[in-house]
């Protein structure tokens, strides 16, 4: 794969020969200065995230002031509390006090890098949002990769062989899988692999009150990951699949290709090393949507298989309401987002020498 | 270069099956050098092990099996009995509560349990405001403590009262002295009274809890060396945890997860009594603690007659029947059945109100509501009636409940509006008495005494919702007399006496429908644990107890204890075994498919 490809007008650098081309193209196409080019480019894209950012930080706070329901009295509910014992919970949380004050609160403490500290947990937001990106980006990464990587191969596969039989199977397999709700395919796994066959753990992360170390911790973990990554890939892979193939198709009846096969290539060659690299630009703008969204966790999947992950921890934190938790998620997962996108839009760049004209 | 890839990928799926064939053996290996293990599925949120803190379910079953109180509720029925305090007695003018420890009792760590414990304990809380989250409404009218020596410990009242105040969990002064009691974490290594304490949490496997070996009741009553709550978001998942043998308990099930458990060879059910009722709320025109009309419910409402139609079209036998699957006790009052002491042991020509459409239909005739063409009563002036029925959506059961009640209300005349939305919503529209009707529930303690408290008129709330709490948004001058009598009767007797009368007249009021005591369903592996006790004795509940005598008594099969293979049932040879079919099979698989795909690129 990593050999150069031939000289051709017609075909754009492949991503794995990206900064090069991108050089190149740059000396050729834009001899006043690049640099420039780019700099307004990312300052323009770059003001834009800023203003995003504020005002998710400003909706943050008082979006969630709108939610039902009374934090002091919910945390108590079911309990024997005294009006004087709400009153010191109410206190404690700075309830009581007019609702800019809290904003500027919040305000001043999120420039220190507090997100403030949780109704119910009595701990820092950082603290508990720190715990659980691990087994989030865990769960949803290795679903991502394996569902990007399935997706992908497929889809190619399927556009390549538009119309038969291999085509319609797999997208309609695809399909299939992407309409079932995952919280019921989750059980059926469960049911089937735990409950019956008894070959897999039913839920959470590792087996409790074992003390694994090293690679029997590693086994024990990959153990528990199976089910929940199969449920999230199988439902998810299609959008993948439908995006490669549809963006293959209108690659297929390029010249390039009959010139690459003209050249004697092997078929499968001409697939990987020139169709398939000219398809993947709306793919690229798909994982760096994905990649934002990874770590707001899979609320569904985290419920089903007890996974202990931020998107459970957000669910949870909204019948509370635990203003802190909801504040503190809500703006580092929009926050992310922003900066993928932003990401996206610069790479998008690199990629397609078109957006640089 | 495809051929490479292909090794890859059946390399990996080899690591994959290799880990299916080798983890049981590492699991059994890693259990079995510890003890006889409970494994119970617990929940996934647990607020703080702080005791001071902590008010959530999943904490305080903990904690519970942590700490004892001066005074615990008996196993047998809820009943005031020796925990810390092996006896107590109460002054002539009935404001002292005099306290004698329990002889002996060491802590966890070996120090000794002695009043002054439980003098810190008490006047931490006192004094402290950021201490109260959990007890301070236990002490709230404790006038002073003290400790005269190391086996007497002595309560001052304000005024006198009938509850036992020696309810609070008490703590080692000599680990929390040292401490920033607020803040400390108490999660690891805990130093506890109880029959098990705390070892160590985890968010992610859990909280492990380790037998007592000092327990002051003696280690040897309790059964298990070791209980792990390991984290379970939902029930359908620890429902097959547990017939994989993951888990030995599970409690909360639904009536169908209930139901599919029955005819499990290794599974026990259990339908235990429990403490809490389901009823519906009534709004009879609430007014606040200045005695201005609060809220929007309907004027028509305010009749006790009409009030009392509703509660007689409804058909509790078939609502227990149909939204809880069967498994919940008929109701009387509001205290349940499994506190004998307290409850209301109606005869039937007490229940005034049990079902009854014709009396229903005759009571809203009586009231002047007429009954419109269309089938509807109009209200006094004629105008159109419509009664509105909140449910919180959170909870199945009532979203059924609603399905049969607005049409055995439409049978008897009357318009019903179902309203579902978050019980958040609900609940904040209750507060501030914005409702018609709303179906609700509450969990009772060991003494009815606050239960009660907040049907008096001095409990309604602010024109805001803020203030006290109002159980119904009900007041009755009469009820507050009859609550004054029993809150300082300290003959048992006569203070059973007045608060079954006190429940009669909130059932006959007709502002909060009891219908049910909803039964605790749980399950767990006949083959793994035997000994439960419950609390009451006969048909309680195993666990969520006012005390720990159902972990206490808990004990491992005698077959079972010390290895978990059985939960398995698979030699680590068939394991390998399945490792290496499943290995064959997928690289089998991929170089077919390699093949095939080689054949299909010729083609074109």
């Amino acid at each position: 794969m990593s050999e150069t490809i031939p000289a051709s007008g017609a075909v754009p650098a492949p991503p794995a020969d990206a900064m090069s081309a991108d050089e190149r193209a740059a000396e050729e196409r834009d001899a006043r200065g690049g640099a420039a080019g780019w700099g307004k480019y990312i300052l323009t894209k770059a003001g834009g995230a800023l203003c995003s950012l504020v005002m998710v930080i400003v909706l943050g706070f008082f979006a969630f002031r709108i939610l039902p329901g009374d934090p002091a009295k919910s945390i108590t509910s079911g309990r024997q509390v005294t009006p004087a014992q709400l009153e010191a919970i109410r206190h404690q949380y700075g309830l009581d006090q007019p609702l800019i004050v809290q904003f500027w609160k919040y305000l001043t403490d999120m420039l220190h890098g507090d997100l403030g500290t949780s109704y119910v947990y009595h701990e820092p937001v950082t603290r508990l949002i720190g715990e659980r990106v691990g087994p989030t980006i865990l769960l949803t990464g290795s679903a991502a990769l394996l569902s990007l990587l399935i997706g992908l191969w497929l889809g190619q596969r399927a556009a390549w062989r538009r119309n038969t039989t291999f085509d319609r199977v797999h997208t309609g397999i695809a399909l299939i899988f992407w309409s079932v709700p995952t919280f019921w395919f989750g059980l059926l796994l469960i049911f089937l692999f735990s409950g019956t066959l008894h070959l897999l753990p039913s839920g959470g992360m590792m087996t409790a009150g074992t003390s694994y170390a090293g690679l029997a911790l590693v086994v024990d973990v990959v153990r528990h990951l199976v089910l929940p990554v199969i449920s999230m890939t199988a439902v998810s892979y299609a959008q993948y699949l439908v995006i490669m193939r549809s963006s293959l198709l209108e690659e297929m009846n390029g010249d390039y290709l009959t010139v690459a096969r003209a050249k004697g290539l092997k078929e499968d060659d001409v697939r990987r090393r020139h169709a398939v690299p000219n398809a993947l630009l709306p793919t690229i703008t798909m994982i760096f949507m994905t990649l934002g969204g990874l770590i707001g966790g899979a609320v569904t999947v985290e419920t089903v298989f007890s996974w202990p992950g931020l998107g459970y921890l957000t669910y949870q934190a909204l019948s509370a309401p635990d203003f802190p938790v909801l504040q503190g998620t809500f703006v580092v997962f929009s926050g992310i987002v922003i900066i993928m996108n932003f990401l996206a839009e610069i790479v998008y760049r690199i990629i397609d020498p078109r957006l640089r004209k | 270069m495809k051929h490479r890839l292909l090794t890859k990928i059946g390399a990996a799926v080899a690591a994959v099956a290799t880990m299916f064939a080798v983890a049981p053996g590492a699991a059994i290996a890693a259990d079995s050098d510890s003890g006889s293990t409970l494994r119970v599925a617990g929940g996934t949120n647990y607020d703080t092990f702080n005791p001071f803190n902590a008010t959530m379910a999943s904490t305080t079953d903990v904690l519970t099996l942590v700490y004892d109180s001066l005074v615990e509720n008996a196993a047998k029925d809820n009943s005031d009995a020796p925990g810390l305090a092996k006896s107590w007695k109460v002054s002539d003018d009935k404001l002292t509560w005099t306290y004698t420890m329990q002889s002996g009792a060491e802590w966890s760590d070996g120090e000794p349990i002695t009043a002054d414990d439980a003098l810190w304990t008490y006047e931490s809380i006192m004094k402290n405001p950021d201490l109260q989250t959990a007890f301070g409404s236990n002490v709230e009218s404790i006038a002073s403590v003290k400790a005269p020596d190391k086996n007497t410990f002595e309560i001052t009242m304000k005024e006198p009262q009938a509850q036992n105040p020696g309810n609070v969990w008490i703590l080692p002064k000599h680990v929390w002295e040292k401490q920033n009691a607020a803040k400390y974490a108490n999660d690891k290594d805990v130093v506890g009274s109880g029959p098990f304490t705390l070892k160590s949490y985890d968010k992610n496997s859990g909280v492990e809890l380790v037998k007592n070996q000092k327990f002051w009741r003696g280690a040897d009553k309790v059964g298990f060396d070791r209980i792990l709550f390991i984290p379970y978001k939902n029930t359908d998942a620890s429902v097959q945890a547990l017939k994989n043998g993951e888990i030995d308990y599970v409690s909360g099930l639904t009536a169908a997860q209930f139901n599919s458990l029955k005819n499990d060879p290794n599974i026990t059910t259990y339908a235990a009594n429990n403490r809490r009722y389901y009823s519906m709320a009534i709004n009879p025109g609430a007014k606040d603690i200045n005695g201005k009309d609060m809220g929007d419910g309907n004027a028509v409402l305010h009749d006790k007659k009409v009030r009392q139609a509703i509660v007689m079209a409804i058909d509790n036998k078939t609502l227990i029947e149909k939204a809880f699957g069967g498994y919940g006790q008929e109701a009387t009052g509001e205290v349940p059945a499994v506190y004998p002491l307290y409850h209301w042991d109606a005869s039937e020509s007490d229940l005034t109100l049990a079902y009854n459409p014709d009396k229903a239909k005759q009571l809203l005739d009586e009231a002047g509501l007429k009954m419109g063409s269309d089938g509807y009563r109009t209200d006094k002036e004629g105008k159109p009636l419509e009664l509105r029925l909140l449910v919180g959506a959170e909870y199945p059961n009532w979203v059924q409940m609603a399905t049969y009640i607005k049409p055995w209300l439409k049978e008897v005349g009357l318009n019903v509006k179902v309203i579902t939305e978050s019980y958040s919503q609900v609940s904040d529209a209750s507060s501030v008495a914005k409702y018609d009707m709303y179906f609700t529930g509450w969990g009772i303690g060991a003494d009815p005494d606050w239960q009660m408290s907040i049907n008096r008129c001095s409990s309604r709330p602010n024109a805001d919702g803020s203030g006290q709490l109002s159980e119904s948004n009900w007041c009755d001058p009469e009820f507050d007399k009859l609550y004054d009598q029993q809150h300082v009767e300290m003959d048992q007797t006569k203070r059973s006496e007045i608060l079954k009368k006190m429940q009669q007249m909130i059932y006959d009021a007709a502002v909060n429908d009891v219908i049910t005591y909803q039964q605790a369903l749980v399950a767990y592996r006949k083959d793994k644990v035997t000994g439960w006790v419950a609390q009451p004795t006969d048909g309680g509940i195993y666990t969520q107890q006012n005390g720990y005598w159902g972990y206490m008594g808990a004990k491992p099969v005698a077959s079972a204890s010390g290895s978990s293979a059985s939960a398995s049932g698979v030699s680590p040879a068939v394991w390998a075994g399945i490792g290496i079919v499943i290995v064959v099979v997928i690289v089998g698989g991929v170089f077919f498919a390699k093949k095939k795909h080689a054949n299909a690129d010729d083609e074109e």
